[in-house]
């Protein structure tokens, strides 16, 4: 390994190195700000040899890692919000009884999983890195062990994501066995060549998409959404909802980009049909909830929907369409994830609607980021997720995809309805609530997170241009 | 820099009154209407300067223009710009923000901390409407107003205020995203002529592009600002607004939220897509006619009496999308017009039915009556607005009605012919609206308090504006001329055309 | 080949003849005590299926858990040669992570051979 490769891998090491340090600091002082700091220290330190790294970059570390910088930009939003996640866990975990310091150790390495993901060139990598992720989410998603319903959506994402998982690896099975290389690159020349079994590279193709339709949680492949999201912690939901889908998307936009586009029709139509079914499915479910991580858990699914719709437009703006649109979608969900967990008491999540009733008056700055939040995914202005929606429906309309853009309009509209239903719960009166989902203190790091995740999320809709120049910059680097 | 100001103080001061709210209720108030009076005084010294005593210097188009970079990358910028139209329109806003911050001086007792802050953001982006010239901006504007109105119909509204509230936000939030992939269809059909990435309303103007796609970029535009007009079929999101909305909202909502409809039409629809508004006239006028007379004999057929009201607006904004789509210059100075009495003449109204149901708790028709002689000031001024509504001569609305159908008339003989009826109806449902209230035998014994000071001033500063326009409508009229002659330049060949057929 | 061949039948053979011969020439008798569990003279209680402490499955999780990284030892030693220093640091750096987990493992008592100090922990972070 040289030195350029050891720089540029550094980013990595150093979130490895901190999950290490993590767990000898808990085998002797167990202490859930000492986990925290540590971990935050890592993070903090990864953030930094980042742009030690950007100074080398690209780099291919072996032919399994490619440092560019699109993954450096990918690294940087995945350690972020990691960090994040850390924040609020700390107020979250505070409240509850049992071990602390393991959660922060397998988020460490959930988001070494998905640092992997982004940087990956090749098939082998990728299986390491999704693993990697997926099986610390198990422990990650039944963290808290006392509740029947966080060992049982514990146990239902771990029996789907295996088999989810086994799908990739036959599909990844199929094309080395088909075109004989699991790299990424060489492996859309071969295919752009022809000369090989088109019907088994084809299903191939098909087996991988379904490993990676499963982690983004696009429909038909949803079912494990709702009850994954509602059973596990608060903390843990807003993880896998940004870290574990980013990373996937990540993925995809890597090798959308490697294809260049040039994608054939029927995968078009057939993409475009998920899209759809998607953003209906998710939202005509999301109707129905009651239960507020449930719906928020059908609005990610939706979300997702909108996303892919960037990509199948494709044209100059999708990548950075698709990359605006990630980085409003997980900021806004680490928001309304993090205010789940944060205005959560002792007993129980506050996850019923009604837990909410008169949360304005009783808590206005709680309530008001999470209304912002809200805006946020409905795609109001003064919003990041504004923006979103808007270069996402400047990708379609750059490429005429009328279809998937009136399917957009619709849901949007049925999207407010039950963003506004959660609104209204806010500064209804205050007399439905069931006790015990309230918090009786305040999680000041928790609310310091949520704040500047507010604040974040309105500089970047109404200030713009800064990002956007730094995507273009990640994007064009490829 | 001073059109930025004009924003400004007021998001600024909804800010800082959302602030002292919640500690000193009257302070908050003051805050709010200080706030809006130094914004008026603003305006109005700048206008004033530039109409040089209402006269037009019609050397510029803009008479004050600000720009700055905003989103480079995109070729998104601030720019703001103000000619006759967009002055008397932030008038009219700074008028009646200024009426509704007294209209709710008694009213909203809960939160008026965040009522204020609501109400001036609204205020904000209305004014904002009014003045973005940067088709980026004009939606951003465009659709924070809507945020802030949805919260003050939800949470100081009626009985049925939820609803009301949900309805009002998904219907123009749908339709504003029909408009902004219409902004987007045409800065991007503007791209593949000029290669330039651009949302500057001043490039995109006489953009060229087929025939078949100008309608279709034109349809999403009219489609967002005839939802908010309203106009028939996208009215039903209106008569529930208006009805649960506190005052102050229901004033707003009427007096400028309405107008910014009009306002879209005549600023981006037919300046931006001349061609493809001409051969859409005919059906844009017919549904301006159908709106006429539905509403009016459904504004007759409530016995609410904020219902009723609300039905008179789209009655009357009828006439405003007949007068657009005339295209003359008659018809064009009659829809400013109709903007501007219709924002008094309704916002009065709205704020006496306010005033009512403040004393009574009840907007029901069937419970009232007789209250003339209880409360004669309230029945004189009840009366007074009644006939401003169905267009009594020697108030601005006689005028405004009488220009559009004066300009509609060269365009389409039997559009006006039926629109006219629509007067016939307004007359039936002013009267029925004063029969219900005011007169007959006070059957309940309702004795209430008659209009308070506060209440009175506010009332005359209408019947005032109402009055003046109606007398000497010269003003508005200069203020407007350069853009309705330009307007009738633009769609030129469409009134020849109709006056061969 | 043919001896392997010839081994495993002999044993196949003589482990079928023994079970034969002892079923043909063993004694047989039916008495009380015959079907009873024998525990030393004493007579059996209560119920044979008895709930084992989980330690046993832990530590043959934890036999698995390291036996299996020694096939990365084995496949660095193979090559020890070719990969030099590069390669004794990286092997190093791998066992270091391993022994670092075996600290953890240790600390959090996942090698006590009974519940009871676990519990005592368990009880100390409550």
């Amino acid at each position: 390994m040289t030195e350029a490769q050891f720089v540029a891998l550094s980013p990595l090491i150093l979130v490895g190195l901190a999950a290490l340090v993590v767990m000898l600091a808990a085998s002797f002082k167990r202490s859930n700000g000492l986990a925290l700091g540590l971990t935050l220290a890592g993070f903090a330190a990864s953030l930094v040899s980042l742009a030690w790294a950007a100074k080398v970059a690209p780099v291919q570390v072996t032919p399994l890692i490619l440092i560019d910088r699109l993954a450096l930009f990918y690294l940087g939003l995945v350690f972020l919000t990691g960090a994040a996640v850390a924040l609020l866990g700390h107020g979250y975990f505070e409240k509850r009884a049992g071990y602390r310091d393991e959660f922060y150790m397998l988020l460490l390495m959930a988001t070494l999983g998905a640092g992997v993901l982004v940087a990956t060139t090749h098939f082998a990598a990728l299986f390491i890195g999704l693993e990697l992720l997926t099986i610390s989410l198990y422990a990650l998603v039944g963290y808290t062990r006392t509740e029947p319903r966080s060992l049982e959506a514990g146990l239902k994402y771990l029996v789907l994501a295996t088999v989810s998982t086994s799908f990739l690896l036959f599909g990844v099975a199929l094309l080395y066995a088909e075109l004989g290389t699991m790299e990424f690159g060489k492996m859309v020349d071969l295919i752009r060549q022809g000369g090989h079994r088109e019907t088994l590279v084809n299903g191939a193709i098909a087996l991988v998409g379904i490993g990676i339709g499963f982690k983004l949680a696009l429909v038909p492949l949803h079912m494990w959404t709702p009850d994954v999201y509602e059973g596990a912690p608060a903390p843990v939901t807003a993880f896998v909802a940004t870290v574990s889908k980013g990373a996937m998307t990540a993925v995809l936009l890597r090798l959308y980009l490697l294809v260049g586009g040039a994608i054939p029709d029927s995968v078009m139509t057939l993409l475009s049909v998920i899209a759809i079914l998607s953003m209906f499915v998710g939202n005509l479910l999301a109707l129905l909830q009651d239960n507020v991580k449930r719906i928020l858990a059908y609005s990610s699914i939706a979300h997702l929907g909108y996303l892919l719709v960037a990509f199948i437009a494709g044209g100059n703006f999708a990548p950075e369409a698709v990359t605006y649109y990630l980085i409003a979608y997980m900021a806004t969900s680490l928001g309304t994830f993090g205010m789940v967990s944060v205005i959560s008491g002792r007993e129980r999540e506050a996850e019923e609607l009604r837990d909410y009733a008169g949360l304005f008056w009783r808590r206005p700055f709680e309530a008001g980021v999470f209304a912002a939040m809200l805006m946020s995914l409905a795609g109001i202005p003064l919003t990041a997720g504004f923006i979103g929606k808007f270069y996402l429906l400047a990708a379609g309309v750059d490429m005429g995809a009328w279809v998937l853009l009136g399917s957009v309009v619709i849901n949007s509209a049925l999207g407010l309805f039950y963003y506004l239903r959660i609104v209204a719960s806010m500064y209804a009166a205050e007399t439905s609530a069931k006790p015990g989902a309230a918090a009786r203190e305040v999680a000041l790091l928790g609310s310091a997170t949520l704040a500047a995740l507010a604040l974040c999320l309105i500089w970047l809709g109404v200030f713009p241009a800064g990002l956007i120049t730094l995507i273009r910059s990640a994007v064009l680097g490829v | 820099m001073i059109l930025v100001w004009l924003i400004l103080i007021p998001l600024v001061g909804g800010v800082v009154a959302g602030f002292v709210g919640s500690r000193n209720v009257s302070a908050c108030r003051w805050i709010s209407l200080v706030a809006l009076a130094l914004d008026a005084a603003l305006a109005i010294g700048m206008i004033s300067q530039h109409l040089g005593g209402f006269q037009y210097e019609s050397s510029k188009v803009w008479f004050e223009e600000f720009r700055a970079s905003w989103i480079p990358v995109l070729g998104i910028s601030v720019h703001l710009g103000l000619d006759g139209l967009s002055s008397l329109m932030v008038l009219l806003t700074l008028f009646l923000g200024i009426i509704g911050v007294g209209a709710s001086w008694s009213e909203i007792q809960e939160r008026a901390g965040f009522f204020h802050f609501n109400f001036l953001w609204i205020i904000a982006g209305v004014l904002g409407v009014f003045l973005a010239l940067d088709l980026f901006l004009f939606f951003f504007f465009w659709e924070i107003m809507l945020v802030p109105m949805y919260f003050l119909i939800g949470i100081w509204g009626h009985e049925n205020r939820q609803y009301a509230a949900v309805k009002f936000f998904i219907f123009t939030q749908a339709s504003g995203l029909l408009m902004l992939l219409s902004i987007l269809a045409l800065v991007f059909v503007h791209r593949a002529g000029t290669g330039t990435l651009t949302f500057d309303y001043s490039e995109l103007l006489g953009t060229q592009m087929l025939p078949a796609v100008a309608t279709w970029i034109m349809l999403g535009f009219f489609i967002a600002f005839t939802v908010k007009l309203p106009a028939f079929p996208f009215h039903p999101w209106l008569p529930d607004a208006h009805t649960e909305a506190p005052t102050a909202g229901s004033i707003v909502l009427a007096g400028i939220l309405l107008k910014t409809g009009a306002y879209g039409l005549l600023r981006f629809t037919v300046p931006l897509f001349p061609e493809a508004a001409r051969s859409f006239a005919p059906v844009a006028m017919t549904l301006g006619v159908i709106g006429i007379i539905y509403a009016a004999l459904m504004a007759f057929s409530q016995s609410d009496l904020k219902r009723l009201v609300a039905y008179t607006s789209v009655s009357h904004m009828g006439f405003v999308l007949l007068g657009i789509y005339s295209f003359n210059e008659f018809a064009l100075q009659g829809v400013v017009m109709q903007m501007i009495c219709h924002g008094l003449s309704a916002g009065a109204q709205f704020m006496l039915v306010g005033a009512l149901y403040e004393r009574i708790h009840t907007r029901d028709m069937g419970k009232m009556g007789g209250l003339w002689t209880t409360a004669p000031a309230f029945g004189v001024a009840g009366m007074f607005f009644a006939m401003a509504s169905l267009g009594l001569p020697g108030l601005g609305n006689f005028i405004a009605e009488f220009l559009i159908l004066v300009g509609s008339f060269q365009a389409s003989v039997p559009a006006t012919t039926i629109a006219a009826l629509g007067l016939v109806g307004a007359t039936v449902y002013s009267l029925w609206f004063m029969r219900g209230a005011f007169f007959g035998p006070n059957e309940r014994g309702w004795t209430i308090v008659d209009l308070n000071a506060r209440e009175l001033v506010l009332i005359a500063a209408f019947v005032i504006g109402l009055v003046w326009l109606g007398v000497y409508p010269q003003p508005v009229l200069n203020a407007v001329a350069p853009v309705v002659q330009s307007l009738e330049k633009m769609t030129q060949p469409v009134t020849a055309a109709l006056l061969r057929s | 080949m043919w001896p392997l061949l010839v081994f495993i039948a002999a044993v196949m053979v003589v482990v079928a003849a023994q079970i034969v011969l002892s079923h043909f020439l063993g004694q047989r008798h039916r008495e009380r005590a015959t079907g009873e569990p024998y525990e030393s003279g004493i007579v059996s209680e209560g119920s044979a299926r008895l709930r084992f402490s989980a330690t046993f499955y832990l530590v043959a999780m934890l036999f698995v858990i390291f036996d299996l990284e020694a096939v990365y030892i084995f496949s660095w030693v193979i090559s020890f040669r070719e990969l030099g220093w590069s390669g004794y640091f990286k092997i190093f750096v791998f066992i270091a992570i391993l022994l670092a987990s075996l600290v953890y493992l240790w600390r959090i008592g996942a090698l006590e051979a009974g519940p009871p100090k676990r519990r005592l922990r368990e009880a100390e972070v409550k």
